[in-house]
């Protein structure tokens, strides 16, 4: 036995000439919020398909809850899943909709009919229990597609984009709610999506996918600061990068310093980092802040030029020259105006500064 | 009336002359031999001088109730037609979820092969299946007739039922997958009755195409087997006239009924997916 509610192991899938999941090793845990998060065709929806009997794996195996339901139908699995289109019964009402997971189970109907009251509850559906889907907003739909998927207190709950059919204001207020629901009802839940705010928002651990692979598992604060890859550092938030090499590492191994063409920076230093080799540093932009030209330097601060200025709001997205090669793209707040062509210095604060090797 | 008050109106107004004109004739042209059947089936000593029959008669349909059988007869057609119904029906459910939901090699092909006994004249392949239904002593009996139906019945219920089939959202069925029901109950529960518009679509043309179908019944029919299509062709060699036109217009009653229901059935967000747009 281990303490994962759902396993796969070694899950290969293809699709023709694609390989759609290579060689996926995931496990979740019980009562945790993992998202599959990447770009489309990453292959998180056939994982979750892997996980529903949807896809059946080439390779590998399946487990929910310690039991090896690789070749166990669907209908078997006792799953619960939102989906991306809501997927009701467009024939049932809200009420039906609801109930329909406990009909099938064959449980009599009085008892059904406080189960799907109590779930209707809990998504403030009551009154609209006689209600047919084509009569309710996208938001509503998709909450009664929650109490669908919760009413028979199944062991896991699947969320396959659940948001995307939204518009922005609602899936904001949406995330809540289900974060909510997942909680009080202690359910294991594996949420797939491809935008990078809900996945850091709402999950207990990120499993991040790139072209069939997973390309790191962590905490939202890990994947956000210390991302393996590239591919991470791009797709999660925003991120300037610099090519150099490593020139030294400082003896406690707490910092180094990396030489972008002549300027030196120093970073956080990691763990396989070795001195002469190729290093790509990474910054957010709005790790990188921007000084009048007269201000005295400091570690990592170089003398650039404004480029282009863009109006964000909140803040100011700055595009700003450091050398002949080297942009940087940087993030500060409103207060601090400066013009384009203007000289200034620029600070990377080196405790912000990470390689990726 | 109505329509000659439009016409004179739209004259008088000097407004679209010409495409009410052109309704106008195809007005003629369609309902002005009906009319004449109408009057002839009660009209009595009426030979097609006068404007209006001279004397009005319901004995031309005693007759034909009497005469020809005329209940016997309309049994007759709708047993067969039922028959044809619930076998294309049968056959365009699987067929239709085939078509409508797998990925076949030479799907085209194989949809232009089914559709061939609808685009070519029964006439061609009638007497073939005379032969066959002789050697299989099916000739004269209601299934017989309604087997040679099926050729024609069923690719309607095909067609309307792929179209249907193909509508509906995978989705869905995936999410009954997920909530427990076996293939089973999500047929029962989820699929009939996001198709039943497209069946009863099907039902609907598949009985037309059935209750009015002459040629093959011509080639298959037996003296327990008339249908009333093929009575009323009898009864134009029997020279009654009235009789004939009283035949037809019984003939045509159950077609208005149908046509009625075709008007509140079959609409375009019905035949596909029954539920779209939700």
């Amino acid at each position: 036995m281990n303490d994962y509610m759902i396993e796969l192991r070694d899950v290969t899938k293809r699709f023709g000439s694609i390989v759609a999941n290579n060689r996926i090793n995931l496990g979740i845990r019980r009562g945790e919020l993992m998202t599959l998060l990447g770009p489309s065709g990453c292959g998180k929806t056939t994982s979750l398909r892997c996980i529903t009997g949807h896809n059946i794996p080439d390779e590998g195996k399946v487990f929910i809850d310690g039991i090896d339901v690789t070749d166990v139908p669907t209908h078997k699995r006792e799953l619960g899943m939102v989906f991306q289109n809501f997927a009701l019964f467009p024939h049932m009402t809200v009420f039906g909709n609801v109930e329909f997971p406990l009909m099938i189970r064959g449980i009599n109907k009085r008892e059904r009919g406080e189960l799907v009251e109590e779930a209707l509850q809990l998504i403030r559906m009551e009154e609209y229990r006689s209600h047919h889907p084509r009569q309710l907003s996208g938001g509503q739909q998709q909450r009664v597609g929650l109490a669908r998927a919760l009413v028979y207190r199944p062991k896991v709950l699947l969320l396959d984009e659940p948001l995307s059919n939204l518009d922005a204001k609602l899936r904001e207020e949406m995330r809540f709610e289900i974060r909510d629901l997942i909680d009080r009802m202690g359910i294991t839940a594996v949420y797939v999506t491809h935008d990078q705010a809900e996945a850091l928002a709402l999950s207990d651990r990120v499993a991040v996918m790139n072209r069939g692979k997973i390309e790191q598992i962590g905490t939202p604060t890990e994947i956000y600061d210390s991302p393996q890859s590239r591919f991470i550092a791009d797709f999660i938030g925003l991120s300037d990068f610099l090519e150099g090499t490593v020139s030294s590492i400082r003896s406690d191994r707490g910092a180094a310093i990396v030489k972008v063409d002549d300027l030196e920076i120093q970073v956080v230093a990691g763990p396989n980092m070795e001195v002469g080799k190729r290093a790509l540093l990474f910054v957010r932009p709005n790790n990188v802040e921007l000084f009048s030209k007269t201000h005295e330097g400091g570690t990592n601060t170089f003398p650039g030029e404004v480029e282009k200025i863009t109006y964000l709001g909140d803040r100011n997205d700055y595009r700003i020259k450091l050398s002949n090669n080297i942009r940087l793209r940087v993030q500060s707040d409103s207060k601090a105006l400066f013009r384009v062509g203007e000289e200034v210095k620029v600070c990377l604060l080196p405790d912000q500064c990470r390689v990726i090797v | 009336m109505n329509l000659l008050r439009i016409y004179v109106k739209s004259i008088l107004r000097g407004r679209k002359v010409l495409i009410y004109t052109f309704l106008l004739c195809f007005g003629l042209i369609i309902y002005v031999p009906f009319i004449m059947i109408m009057l002839r089936s009660v009209g009595k000593n009426w030979f097609g001088r006068l404007w209006l029959p001279p004397e009005l008669t319901l004995d031309w349909y005693r007759w034909a109730v009497e005469v020809t059988k005329i209940f016997r007869i309309t049994a007759n057609t709708l047993i067969i037609a039922v028959i044809a119904v619930a076998i294309s029906t049968l056959i365009g459910i699987p067929t239709g979820w085939a078509f409508g939901r797998r990925k076949i090699p030479g799907k085209e092909l194989l949809m232009a092969m089914i559709l061939l006994p609808r685009m070519i004249p029964p006439i061609a392949y009638a007497l073939g299946i005379a032969q066959v239904f002789y050697r299989l002593h099916l000739v004269n009996t209601h299934f017989g007739v309604a087997l040679a139906h099926v050729a024609i019945c069923a690719p309607y219920a095909i067609l309307v039922l792929s179209a249907t089939i193909e509508g509906l959202d995978e989705r869905v069925l995936e999410a009954s997958a997920v909530c427990g029901a076996n293939r089973f109950k999500t047929f029962f529960h989820v699929i009939l009755p996001l198709i039943l518009p497209g069946i009863l679509t099907s039902i609907i043309f598949t009985f037309t195409a059935s209750y009015n179908e002459f040629t093959l019944t011509l080639m298959t029919y037996g003296k327990d087997t008339v249908t009333l299509p093929v009575r009323t062709y009898l009864a134009i060699g029997e020279g009654y006239w009235e009789v004939t036109s009283a035949m037809s217009i019984i003939l045509v009653i159950p077609s208005i009924f149908v046509l009625f229901m075709i008007q509140r059935q079959v609409t375009p967000e019905k035949l596909v997916g029954g539920f779209k747009g939700v």
